[in-house]
């Protein structure tokens, strides 16, 4: 019990006014900002796909990247309440990927039923996976830097959903950068990898995020 | 300008006053002082937080000493990640996610520790005595026994214990008093005892 006083006085003699930590909802919109401009940044640097006007007039593609940037949001808001050791009481908006996950399935599928003919396989595999890996490698170590000032208690799914943030902008990059129609090639060297990535997510974010 | 968050400067000692005289405990209202450096504040804040944290923590935890580490480790933590709390929702529920994290943490690391030090039983198999559930003694050698007892004796240890009458029933089926019959008894046992153990 002495002990526990004197922990609490010196805890006491040590504290000065501190700033708190902004509200999820700001956290993820400067994050969605910041990463939303780094996205554009990579598309002025590297290019859009020449055929993009001709493709946002494919009903499932524009759904398909709708689909992506929701994904893009519900992670950058779920990561952001992770950072928070209660969730900051908010659990429900935690579960938002599940949720665009979940859509983006039904979505892949149709675009999928609706690649008839199947539009022919590139001749590249695996360099869209490195293509959007090094994307996503700045956004992913900036992303887990903020967390760490934060007080994770789900250190876990921290990682995993601030990897699946930081890949969906690579993935978004990759989709209107690069001429590819093929969806069979889009499921296995973009998106397959991305859930691959998400699962180190888990590993590193216990790592990472200790505190 | 305001400082943040929503007290002016000079109120904070009576709102310091207010709060902390509150035998309620208005945690949030402590906190938010804490955050703006009020240290009296914060220490009644922590002494509060320690008080409700204690009788969470004894009921998961099996030894006090254990109790008074981790609760020291949980107020380490609540003061690094105080700038995690604003002040706008409740304080109970943000400080209780802390204790638990902190609680799993120090259960895993326990038992991990636990099994790192446990030995594997075929390490120890060649120091333990052999046969220790092994014994010579059977209802057969016991029965051989009873028989080379006394008559007396050994009817009424046959009468007890194969036929399961009371010491008061033995004693008037074989006319003795109660008493005779379970100093019989009890010097029968004696002698049974002696002759098994060799």
């Amino acid at each position: 019990m002495g002990n526990i006083d004197d922990l609490i006085d010196r805890l006491a003699q040590d504290t000065a006014a501190v700033k708190p930590a902004p509200h999820p909802y700001l956290l993820s919109l400067q994050w969605t900002g910041v990463a939303a401009a780094y996205l554009i940044l990579a598309l002025v640097f590297s290019g859009l796909r020449p055929d993009l006007m001709l493709k946002l007039q494919e009903p499932w593609f524009v759904t398909e990247i709708a689909a992506l940037v929701c994904i893009f949001v519900a992670t950058s808001l779920s990561a952001a309440i992770l950072a928070f050791p209660d969730l900051h009481q908010k659990r429900d908006a935690a579960f938002a990927p599940v949720l665009t996950f979940l859509l983006f399935l039904p979505v892949i599928l149709c675009a999928w039923n609706a690649d008839s003919p199947p539009a022919p396989l590139p001749v590249h595999s695996f360099e869209c996976t490195i293509s959007i890996t090094l994307v996503a490698l700045l956004p992913a170590v900036w992303t887990l830097y903020i967390m760490r000032k934060y007080a994770s208690t789900h250190g876990h799914w921290a990682g995993s959903i601030a990897l699946l943030f930081a890949f969906s902008v690579g993935a978004l990059w990759l989709r209107l950068h690069e001429i590819n129609d093929s969806i069979l090639h889009v499921v296995e060297w973009h998106y397959l990898p991305i859930l691959v990535f998400g699962l180190a997510g888990l590993w590193l974010g216990k790592t990472l995020l200790k505190w | 300008m305001v400082p943040w968050p929503y007290i002016r400067a000079g109120s904070g000692e009576k709102l310091h006053n207010k709060f902390v005289t509150d035998k309620t405990g208005n945690f949030e209202a402590l906190m938010i002082l804490s955050l703006n450096g009020d240290q009296r504040a914060y220490a009644s804040l922590l002494k509060e937080t320690s008080r409700f944290l204690r009788p969470f923590l004894a009921k998961r935890l099996s030894f006090t000493n254990e109790v008074d580490d981790l609760l020291q480790e949980i107020l380490i933590s609540i003061h690094k990640a105080r700038h995690t709390y604003d002040g706008k929702r409740p304080y109970k529920p943000w400080v209780y996610a802390i204790a638990r994290f902190r609680l799993q943490d120090y259960l895993r690391a326990h038992y991990s520790d636990q099994l790192r030090h446990a030995l594997e039983l075929s390490e120890v198999e060649e120091s333990l005595p052999e046969y220790v559930t092994e014994t010579t003694i059977s209802y057969e050698s016991i029965r051989r026994e009873v028989q080379k007892l006394p008559a007396k004796q050994a009817t009424i240890l046959q009468l007890m214990h194969q036929e399961g009458y009371t010491a008061k029933e033995v004693a008037v089926k074989m006319g003795m008093n109660e008493s005779a019959v379970k100093v019989a008894a009890h010097r029968a046992y004696k002698i049974l005892r002696k002759k098994l153990e060799k």
